[in-house]
């Protein structure tokens, strides 16, 4: 143990001694870890405003939908008798925290100066205190929607709308049987966008929904399960498991297909049968569309690390190899005066190991305050990039885990890079190595 | 005494004279055999080939302009609408069989069922527009009295679907030309109660047509008025009608695909 601390002050020493080598090889894996934990704080920052935002938005993180065909080539996003399915539900997800049933559809929202197609959603406002948590509302009252007939725009939809609170639109879709119908509400919220989805996201009460599709009170258009914190990650798990489970309890369920509702439209009208059919999806299916760019920042962020990290290895192992040639008669020295092969080993591996250390905890730190510092300066982005990030702005989320993952596999690594040359070193004769110039 | 009999027969002159304007009120039996004369004119019994001109206003987009071929069969009810203009919607096709509604679109090749309400090329013109007249299969009937719709006296009345029968409007109101029976405005209600769209009549044709032994009366123009978003509205033109019969495979989905290759 005592040889193992002297070894590493010896190391210690070593990395002082040669100060110019030791920062810039430091500064180079700073780097590498700085850019880790920036693209890690990305991705995450993305995902988690993905996920609140679909969570808030268009799902839970289960959902239980469906379609319901009149004829053949007549279908709703509607679940008939939904108490019924929440009671199987109930028994048979104790992962569950809470639900809420919304109603679903597509309408024309028109005011006097321009007309949009949207999503109509139809929530009890009463029932929804995570949305109007994260909602955040720029003008007029979000619990105003407990009123019959009333609605909530996102701010791009009044730019297109030029409307404001306490405006009146009028909208007009059609039933489930074909019948042209329209429903005049009042405009009581506006709220700030959340990204792609805000762009064609209206609320209105879950009668008004009902009154405009024509739809009986038992009926609605989707129960969102919430799951407590610890099972999100289980979703896909949990969302096969009710499938069957519904499956045993009578209903009719769909084949699982990992798009939102409204992709479905087409499918579900191509196929021959009427009745009742129910979707279980879970929040990833329900936004899919939009996860790609997750996957394409993380095969982005492999490819950016792999390279930097392959310049890392290498600058290690170079620098090693002209350590070694460099401090050869030392070498010789120290296994003349009794130091055995493994401290020599262990010598630079310490070295290499302190290096990603210093050069890991850095580079976090370094990472870290550039996140926040972005954070703090509440960067806007361009349209176009908002449709990606589900956010208008860029946000990046750091979490210790992910700091202490990136630290410890940079220092993993820079410390493997040096076991080769460090092992080569220890290989040295002593005799030659104390006669050697260089 | 004699001043009660001096009133009563100023009353009787007045309503001599007054009567021939006041039309008596029609019952159930005559408005359904009014509304089927309505349909009858419109009648072809066989092959129906048309070109139909579409224009579209927005407000707030450009004007959009359609050519299309349309082809019907009375017998089972089929109906095809191919767009031949603009070149970017050349192929595009509805095809109605077994009561379903198709769409082509040659730049995906792929079928897509449609509702039967669905706006045809994103107009404010349906199916149903450039379909034979089923208002007397479709409707119950109620009468509104007659008016004067500029030079012609017009029988108004107001129609309510029929319970078990699916349709775009639950509420029609029907203003057809007591002379001709052509129908010269028909207003379309929501649900709700709300007029959604206005459309007019203001000419029509007619065509001898074999299959029917007689004239068949078609709208040469029909204009559409949104009146949800005022400012929108649509110009139909039919023309080039021909009621020889067709092929009798063009009503599949090989024949309207074969017209984009």
């Amino acid at each position: 143990m005592t040889n193992l601390f002297l070894d590493f002050r010896i190391a210690l020493r070593s990395l002082f001694q040669h100060r110019r080598r030791t920062l810039f090889l430091v500064s180079a894996i700073s780097l590498v870890t700085g850019l880790l934990v920036l693209l890690n704080a990305l991705s995450t920052g993305i995902s988690e405003t993905m996920i609140r935002a679909a969570t808030t938005l268009s799902s839970g993180h289960v959902n239980v939908g469906g379609f319901f065909k009149v004829t053949s080539s007549q279908c709703g996003p509607i679940v008939t008798e939904y108490d019924k399915v929440v009671k199987v539900v109930e028994a048979n997800v104790p992962e569950m925290a809470h639900w809420v049933h919304r109603g679903r559809g597509w309408a024309k929202v028109i005011a006097d100066s321009g007309s949009v197609q949207a999503g109509v959603t139809g929530i009890d406002i009463s029932n929804e205190p995570d949305f109007k948590r994260t909602l955040t509302i720029v003008s007029g009252n979000i619990d105003d929607l407990s009123q019959p007939n009333t609605m909530l725009i996102f701010e791009s939809q009044v730019e297109r709308l030029k409307v404001k609170v306490g405006d009146a639109v009028t909208l007009s879709a059609q039933t489930n049987r074909g019948a042209a119908n329209t429903v005049d509400c009042r405009i009581v919220a506006i709220a700030k966008d959340m990204g792609l989805m805000s762009k064609f996201g209206t609320f209105v009460p879950v009668e008004t929904t009902r009154s405009l599709y024509q739809l009986r009170p038992d009926t609605t258009g989707v129960v969102q399960l919430y799951l407590r914190p610890q099972y999100v990650k289980d979703v896909t798990a949990i969302a096969a498991r009710l499938r069957n489970t519904l499956e045993k309890a009578g209903y009719r369920v769909m084949d699982p297909d990992a798009n939102p509702f409204w992709m479905k439209f087409q499918t579900v009208n191509r196929e021959d049968w009427t009745g009742q059919k129910l979707d279980v999806t879970t929040w990833e299916d329900e936004v899919s569309f939009l996860t790609w760019t997750l996957k394409v920042l993380s095969v982005l962020k492999l490819v950016l690390l792999t390279i930097l990290i392959a310049i890392v290895v290498t600058g290690i192992m170079n620098t090693m190899w002209i350590a070694i040639r460099e401090r050869t008669r030392e070498i010789g020295t120290l296994r003349a005066i009794g130091m055995q092969r493994g401290g020599i080993l262990r010598l630079f591996l310490f070295e290499s190991f302190q290096m990603g250390v210093i050069g890991t905890v850095a580079g976090a730190a370094g990472g870290s305050l550039v996140a926040v510092l972005l954070n703090m300066a509440n960067i806007k982005v361009p349209l176009g990039v908002q449709l990606f990030l589900m956010s208008d702005h860029l946000h990046l989320a750091v979490h210790l885990s992910a700091l202490l993952g990136a630290g410890f596999m940079i220092t993993l690594i820079t410390t493997l890079a040096a076991l080769y040359p460090a092992y080569r070193a220890a290989r040295l004769p002593p005799v030659s190595a104390m006669s050697h110039f260089g | 005494m004699s001043r009660i009999r001096l009133s009563l027969a100023a009353a009787a002159l007045l309503a001599s004279v007054a009567l021939p304007h006041v039309a008596h009120a029609l019952t159930k039996p005559e408005l359904v055999e009014y509304l089927k004369a309505v349909d009858e004119r419109q009648k072809n019994q066989g092959d129906w080939r048309s070109m139909i001109y579409m224009e579209q206003k927005e407000k707030g987009k450009v004007d959009v302009a359609y050519e299309a071929l349309v082809f019907r069969r009375s017998q089972d009810q089929k109906f095809i609408i191919l767009f031949t203009q603009p070149k970017a919607s050349q192929g595009q096709g509805y095809l109605r069989i077994d009561k379903n509604l198709w769409f082509y679109d040659p730049s995906v090749g792929k079928w897509e069922r449609r509702t039967e309400r669905e706006r045809i090329g994103g107009t404010n013109s349906r199916r149903s527009d450039f379909d034979e007249s089923r208002l007397a299969e479709e409707y119950d009937p109620e009468d509104n009295g007659e008016v004067k719709l500029g030079t012609y006296t017009a029988q108004v009345m107001t129609l309510h679907g029929k319970p078990d029968i699916d349709l775009a409007f639950p509420t029609l109101k029907l203003w057809v030309d007591k002379e001709s029976k052509n129908i010269l405005k028909r207003e379309e209600y929501a649900l709700s109660g709300r007029l959604l769209r206005t459309s007019f009549y203001s000419k029509w044709k007619k065509i001898y047509s074999e299959s029917k032994k007689g004239d068949t009366w078609y709208p040469g123009e029909m204009r559409f008025y949104d009146e949800v978003e005022k400012a929108n509205s649509t110009l139909i033109v039919i023309k080039g009608v021909d009621t020889k019969a067709l092929e009798a495979n063009q009503f599949t989905k090989a024949w309207l695909e074969s017209k984009s290759r």
